[in-house]
């Protein structure tokens, strides 16, 4: 068993911590579900999860880039590659997105939850088609989802350097990379689920007045479930070193 | 729809648990138990023990997929695809846990797992009911029951690939090469979609638990097909028995599918022009 210091209290703070951080930023990023894929509502059409899944785990890659092939890269360098690589996915999804609802679908970018937007100060309320809660996606939606984006490609950053210093003295180097890009995964789609069923499945972005209704019980309980995987993942360091 | 026999949620929790568990342990007895025999038992018996892991994960799909199918009826608003990815989320870090925490006590593992998943299963389960107020009654229970259905399904095939649940082994021949990617997609795919699949106003737990079944038995294949690089002649068994039961379950499901249909006709192609 390990023994407990501060070095390892840290070490499971921080996981909290980027498991929090993959919550919040799930609040950020359009997403429509269903709905939007038929283009009645605003949004990305597809799940909450499935956008954090591809967004995050393309942070996670370009993460574990970072710390691979830059010797002396820290905290920060690692969370900053991984944003990076979440951003660049997730704006690059909603640009190909935006085309096909632009020129395929035809429809005009409007957001039912807000009169104007809060950006670009565009009247919205006149664009919205009967009966649906908007369409595409509004430069509000657009900006946020890339903020959330950055949020949870550090967050995945974050819990993977943290993994790796955890896991290093006990594997081989190529072991400790893939155990703990997957145990990474692990907390990812916990915490990417957790505010999906806050938010019941659709969310505009930070704009929506769903974002402060949910965002802290969310939050909280992503805190909590973050820390027990943390207490797991440094158990599991304290298991292997026989 | 009282008239239709359904297993009930405990029966099927029995089933997956003993299943899953003696799948699992099958394939570190069963080498033991060809030690002591020796000769061409032992061959034999060696490579029959992975196949056993496959088998327990097949179970513990029917049941993760039965426990999905109580939970996401209520409406999760999220589509039932997320509950599978937390299953396995959870699933894998329980897992993870179990295995590395025993060290040398290699046969605790599994349960060690199965019951760390059922507490963070729980924790989930109750956060999801009374702070995020999902208001879905059976939320706990079936949170529980997906978790610990989720670490089964992923010890089952990492066992099935690897030869046996020793976590240095697993490391090096699930999570090096990759496969435990595999193990985690397919695997949650195939608790998943059965309910996917399913849902709807006529819904029948039947016609579910085969469709599990051959889900359950098509990732087997799939699984088979890693462990012939990894173990040789245990995958290609691991792979046929997987096409085989593919086979007679789906041949169920689709059994199933025309009893339960009012009828089945041929539409023909549409037509080219409007008459």
């Amino acid at each position: 068993m390990v023994a407990i210091d501060p070095a390892l209290l840290t070490n499971i703070l921080l996981i909290g911590l980027s498991g929090t951080l993959i919550c919040l930023a799930v609040h950020f990023i359009p997403v429509g579900g269903a709905p939007a894929a038929m283009a009645q509502a605003t949004g990305i059409g597809t799940g909450t999860v499935e956008l954090a899944a591809g967004s995050g785990l393309v942070g996670l890659i370009t993460a574990s880039y970072m710390y691979a092939y830059e010797p002396l890269a820290d905290i920060p360098l690692v969370m900053a590659a991984g944003a990076m690589g979440s951003m660049v996915m997730l704006a690059s999804t909603m640009f190909a997105g935006s085309l096909i609802y632009a020129y395929g679908v035809a429809v005009p970018f409007a957001s039912a939850q807000v009169k104007k937007d809060p950006i670009t100060g565009d009247r919205q309320d006149t664009y919205i088609s009967k009966g649906t809660q908007g369409q595409g996606l509004p430069t509000i939606c657009y900006v946020s989802g890339v903020v959330g984006a950055a949020l949870g490609g550090a967050g995945g950053g974050l819990i993977y350097f943290v993994l790796m210093d955890l896991y290093k003295p006990y594997l081989a180097l190529t072991s400790a990379f893939a155990v703990a890009g997957v145990f990474t995964m692990g907390v990812m789609y916990v915490n990417s689920v957790i505010p999906s069923y806050g938010v019941g499945g659709t969310i505009e972005g930070i704009h929506d007045p769903k974002f402060r209704r949910v965002v802290g019980k969310d939050v909280i309980t992503s805190f909590f479930v973050s820390i027990l995987c943390g207490l797991l993942a440094v158990l599991i360091a304290g298991g292997m070193s026989v | 729809m009282s008239d239709i026999k359904e297993r009930s949620p405990n029966q099927l929790m029995l089933f997956g648990i003993i299943g899953g568990l003696l799948g699992i342990y099958l394939t570190y007895l069963l080498p033991l138990a060809g030690e002591i025999t020796g000769g061409k038992i032992e061959e034999v018996l060696n490579t029959i023990a992975p196949v056993a892991g496959a088998l327990g994960a097949i179970c513990a799909v029917m049941w993760g997929a039965d426990a999905v199918r109580r939970v996401a009826k209520y409406g999760l608003g999220t589509g039932v695809p997320s509950i599978g990815q937390i299953a396995m989320g959870m699933g894998i870090i329980a897992a993870m846990f179990g295995l590395a925490i025993v060290q040398t006590n290699i046969l605790a593992g599994p349960i060690v797992a199965l019951v760390t998943a059922s507490i963070i299963g729980f924790i989930i389960g109750w956060f999801a009911q009374n702070v995020i107020k999902m208001k879905i009654p059976v939320m706990i229970r079936c949170m529980t029951e997906i978790a610990a259905s989720g670490t089964l399904i992923i010890i089952g095939f990492s066992a099935a690939v690897a030869g046996n649940f020793e976590f240095a082994n697993i490391v090096e021949l699930v999570f090096d090469n990759g496969v435990m990617l595999a193990v985690f997609w397919v695997g949650a795919v195939a608790m998943l979609h059965p309910f996917n699949a399913c849902l709807g106003p006529d819904e029948k737990q039947k016609r579910l638990l085969y469709l599990a079944g051959s889900t359950g038995a098509i990732t087997m294949a799939v699984i088979g097909i890693a462990a012939i690089m990894t173990l040789g002649a245990s995958g290609v068994l691991t792979l046929v028995l997987g096409i085989v039961l593919w086979v007679i379950f789906y041949k169920k499901f689709w059994d199933e599918v025309y009893n339960d249909a009012s009828c089945v006709v041929g539409t023909g192609l549409i037509p080219k022009m409007e008459a």
